[in-house]
């Protein structure tokens, strides 16, 4: 087997820039553990390890207000023996990190971006090379403070990442078992398997002659990605001793959002804020929000999958019910995929800057809120407004980019001309 | 320093305790703890036999009470309203062994009669539902989240009993933010024989007593069935234990509000090496002071009440713990000297006044107050309102023997405990020792359902402090959630102790106070600005996405733009089409008018 060079410089390099801040600065992964923006009430760290102390101690951790993490992270978990815990589950997050990227990698040199099986982009010249991609997701600030951080989004991110990387080579078989996965470790992904099994499909078809229809191939998949998630919530009811109450402390916890912990995200103040009387309408409207967009964006952007999943993943780190950083640094991980559309953006300096504005002011806003006292809530909720509104246009802006990408391929006389929608 | 249960438990009533047997008798102790401060311990004493009280036949044991027990077939009751901190480096040992005494602000536990968990909460619903009518007090909101099943900490008072076999369940609720006053007084001297009209109980004034530096009203009742078969019974104690200062209730109420002393009225120290003509250390001005019942109490005892036993020979009424030597005068009634030397009762007149002088001539000592067992304090590490930890010390003062006992909390569900970061160490060491804790029983908290219970079986070594501590994230709760002034903070209940002694002697409680805790709070004023501009966000991401989903694409110059010139045309043309409109109406008005006015 050669062994890239370039691929093991980089790893290389990553890894020791973890390993340098993991065990140079032994404070550094508590404290960012400890932040609102990484660690949200269902992937922090630290309820992990009371989950985890709780499960050693024969007391149910579904049994209490804590823990909302699945129990396979449990028996994963307590395989690390206890004296070595900390410095091996540095490890693990590491080699999670270097996953996430090898799986990029392997994204990105499949060229899915840029020229799908329906559509063939006239800029597929423009483009970064896989390692050029991965080197972008690994040195991210957002991606490195999440993997100090700890937080098991990171788990639900790699097994995003592999279902992707999986279907772009043509398995979608394991693809679909990782977004299992997924959607197991954390229910969100559940809406990406439209997409999932449109890419597994058009991969599919473009290397193969012969293919069942499209309906038959989704009826297919989507019964073993449910029969996936039925062995896996199987395979936790053993593990559990038995017991179902995981799935209301896991599930229904991401579903109903009583725990209102400050995060990144539009639901938490809007949740502390809302009338009793109409807290249920209002957790079904931000629910159907959120799936509303994966039809709508299926049909029109139906050419290009593995563009929909970005957006989807895009739209997730905005409005999903506990967003931190892991998901944000998921989605620009996807991103830069789409080199070749970046001079079709319109926004990008504002949207950059707004980004900048709020990672910055963030922080600084909820210390003068939760630890001087001289600001109030609104502060940081403010802060979380400007955040998501920049964050949804780089994901608005992107999109127009890659629609008209795929006009400009019908009509390539209007190349550099203004456009308007109609 | 060395010490061991027995003289503990009956520090107060070093007067040794001579009890005929009638079925209600009552007693007033007093004793000065320090030169300024004064306990003063009330109880009042009843008892009926368990048939008559299945039956209805209430005579001591008030009917208001016995009826909310059968009703919800409570067998032991104890009941617990409480102020202010008991002072254990100054005043010792708690009274009574801290058995009679609660956390503060209202603590109740009971051992229900039922069939099943479900069963016995609901009764003790039902239970608290009706003791919160009687006692004017908030225990009705004893939920769900305040309500705990204590394990190790509460054995039961009665005798007889086996809670086992019995299906007896034990529930226990506290409400550390309710303020204890005068109408949770009211009721509880209503409950007495005499209602507080006569006797000791007479005494019993809501500005003394709530004025007091710590104070405790205690109701027990529980069911004794002797050993040997004779008949069983249900016995009711009503408790009031309160610590005066001596000085401040001596202030003269027609000018309570303390001034500063004119320099002649100053008493000086003059055993001070700095004393001098121009200087002056107060001394301390309760040493050596007379004080009268009237003057501490605002009023003499109003004659006694069924202070007889049951061969009608007068019961003493009222201890005090004073040298024999010093001097007292008593208006009415008799005096006893007891052979301890140290103490003196005495009995009431049946129907006239009785005042009691305790003169400021003979000796002044006071009897070393007994060192406490244990030392235990509370309090909040860290700061921020995102999270924090509990830090307890415990402190065995006995140079020679280690002590275990029970350490138990009922924390608030939105104080969420890290239970993996819970470590004992000894003051001594840095390290934790995880040998201090025995056993641990743990029963993490729902959100808005349940609160967390931790019981802690912890031992600590001769003449050595454990430093126990914990970390917990503070939730931030619904708006509607908050209390009114949220930001005053929410209070987290005192943690019980109950100190294990091999022997079969009464048990010792201490109690530690409760806790402030600020969560961090939302703006009250925002909601309909929160609804609108979140909503206006979300909106603004859903209309830019779902305009390139649906709009399709042209060039800008295939479709008809904003021309500036046509629109001023069209404009133009519009006002022009309006102005003659006008015109041409107005001019047929005034035309109608004209020819009206014509005729």
């Amino acid at each position: 087997m050669v062994i890239d060079r370039r691929k093991a410089l980089l790893f290389g390099s990553a890894t020791t820039l973890r390993l340098l801040l993991f065990f140079a600065f032994p404070s550094l992964p508590d404290l960012l553990t400890g932040r609102v923006e990484i660690s949200t009430p269902v992937t922090s760290f630290k309820r992990l390890q009371e989950g985890l102390f709780l499960y050693t101690h024969n007391v149910s951790p579904y049994d209490g207000g804590v823990f909302h993490q699945a129990p396979l992270l449990l028996s994963l978990f307590a395989l690390i023996p206890s004296s070595l815990f900390s410095p091996l589950t540095s490890l693990l997050y590491i080699a999670l990190d270097l996953l996430c990227a090898n799986a990029l990698i392997q994204i990105a040199e499949s060229g899915e971006a840029g020229s799908s099986r329906l559509f063939t982009s006239p800029r597929n010249e423009l483009k970064w090379d896989g390692i050029a991609i991965g080197a972008a997701y690994l040195f991210n600030p957002f991606t490195i403070a999440t993997c100090i951080g700890r937080p098991i989004s990171v788990f639900t991110n790699c097994a995003i990442l592999y279902a992707i990387a999986k279907a772009v080579s043509g398995k979608p078989m394991s693809s679909i078992l990782a977004l299992g996965l997924a959607s197991y470790l954390s229910l969100y992904p559940i809406l990406l398997l439209p997409p999932l099994i449109l890419l597994c499909y058009d991969r599919q078809a473009r290397d193969k002659k012969e293919t069942p229809p499209i309906s038959t191939f989704a009826i297919k998949y989507t019964s073993l990605f449910f029969a996936t998630k039925v062995w896996f919530l199987y395979i936790s009811n053993i593990l559990t001793g038995g017991s179902w109450e995981f799935i209301s402390s896991t599930y229904s916890v991401q579903l109903l959002l009583p725990d209102l912990t400050p995060n990144m995200g539009l639901w938490w103040y809007f949740f502390i804020e809302m009338f009793d009387s109409f807290r249920e309408f209002f957790l079904g409207v931000f629910w159907l929000h959120l799936g509303g967009y994966v039809g709508g964006l299926c049909i029109r952007v139906r050419r290009q999958p593995l563009f929909i999943i970005t957006t989807l993943l895009g739209i997730f780190a905005i409005f999903k019910p506990y967003p931190s950083l892991s998901d944000t640094s998921l989605y620009f991980a996807m991103l830069p995929l789409y080199r070749h559309i970046f001079p079709l953006m319109r926004y990008t300096f504002f949207a950059m800057a707004t980004i900048l504005y709020a990672s910055l002011l963030g922080p600084a806003f909820y210390y003068l809120w939760i630890y001087a006292g001289s600001g109030n809530a609104n502060f940081f909720y403010a802060i979380t407004l400007v955040w998501s509104l920049g964050l949804s246009e780089i994901v608005a802006d992107s999109l127009f980019a890659v629609l008209r990408d795929e006009w400009e391929v019908e009509r390539p006389e209007m190349k550099g001309k203004d456009v308007r929608q109609i | 320093m060395k010490y061991s249960f027995g003289p503990l438990l009956l520090s107060l009533l070093s007067c040794s305790l001579v009890l005929a047997d009638p079925d209600y008798h009552e007693r007033l102790n007093l004793q000065p703890l320090t030169p300024a401060s004064l306990l003063a311990s009330f109880n009042f004493w009843s008892k009926a036999s368990l048939q008559s009280y299945e039956e209805q036949h209430f005579k001591y044991i008030p009917r208001s009470l016995g009826q909310i027990l059968q009703h919800a077939k409570t067998r032991e009751l104890h009941l617990r309203f409480s102020t202010g901190r008991w002072d254990d480096e100054s005043w010792g040992a708690r009274p009574w062994g801290g058995t009679k005494e609660g956390g503060t602000g209202v603590e109740l536990w009971a051992w229900v009669e039922a069939d099943s968990d479900a069963g016995s909460f609901a009764r003790w619903v039902t239970l608290n539902n009706a003791l919160s009518g009687l006692f004017c007090a908030s225990l009705n909101f004893i939920d769900s989240t305040r309500t705990t099943r204590p394990r190790m900490t509460f054995e039961p008072a009665s005798v007889g009993t086996n809670a086992s076999t019995d299906n007896l369940y034990l529930l226990h609720g506290t409400l550390p933010r309710e303020v204890v006053c005068t109408e949770n007084l009211t009721p509880f001297l209503k409950l007495l024989p005499c209602k507080g009209k006569a006797g000791i109980a007479s005494l019993l004034d809501g500005h003394k007593l709530f004025d007091a530096s710590w104070q405790s009203m205690a109701i027990d009742v529980r069911s004794v069935c002797p050993a040997d078969g004779s008949e069983c019974s249900i016995e009711m104690e009503q408790t009031v234990d309160m610590v005066l200062d001596v000085q401040r209730s001596k202030r003269p109420r027609d000018n309570p509000i303390p001034r500063p002393v004119p320099s002649e009225g100053l008493r000086c120290d003059d055993t001070k090496p700095y004393a001098g003509s121009d200087f002056c250390y107060p001394s301390d001005i309760s040493n050596g002071q007379s004080w009268t019942i009237a003057e501490i109490f605002g009023r003499p005892i109003q004659g006694s009440c069924l202070a007889e036993d049951s061969n009608g020979n007068p019961l003493d009424s009222v201890y005090i713990d004073v040298p024999n030597e010093r001097e007292m005068y008593i208006t009415s009634g008799t005096e006893n000297k007891h052979l301890s030397g140290t103490c003196r009762s005495f009995t009431l007149p049946k129907s006239e006044p009785f005042e009691m002088v305790l003169s400021h001539l003979g000796p002044q000592t006071f009897n070393d107050h007994t060192t406490p067992p244990l030392y235990a304090s509370r309090s909040f590490t860290g700061h921020g309102q995102e999270r924090g930890g509990v830090q307890t010390l415990l402190t065995n003062p006995s140079l020679t023997s280690s002590i275990s006992f029970v350490y138990f909390e009922t924390l608030p569900w939105f104080m969420k405990l890290y239970l993996h970061t819970l470590t004992a160490r000894l003051s001594t060491s840095s390290t934790p020792n995880p040998c201090l804790i025995k056993e641990k029983f743990y029963r993490p908290a729902l959100d808005r359902r349940r609160g967390t219970q931790l019981e802690l079986l912890i031992s600590v070594p001769a003449n050595s402090t454990v430093i126990l501590t914990y970390d917990f994230d503070k939730a931030i709760l619904r708006y509607t959630e908050y209390p009114p002034d949220a930001n005053r903070g929410f209070d987290v209940a005192p943690a019980v102790i109950r100190l294990l002694s091999n022997d079969k002697k009464a048990p010792v409680y201490i109690r530690t106070t409760s806790l402030l805790l600020p969560l961090p709070t939302p703006d009250f004023s925002m909601p309909y600005n929160v609804i609108i501009l979140t909503s206006t966000v979300m909106a603004l991401a859903f209309g830019m996405i779902f305009n390139l989903l649906v709009r399709r694409f042209v060039g800008a110059d295939e479709v008809e733009g904003w021309d500036v010139a046509a629109l001023k045309a069209k404009l133009r043309g519009g006002v022009m089409v309006l102005r003659d409109k006008m015109m041409k109406k107005g001019g047929k008005g005034r035309k109608s008018i004209n020819s009206s006015c014509g005729n």
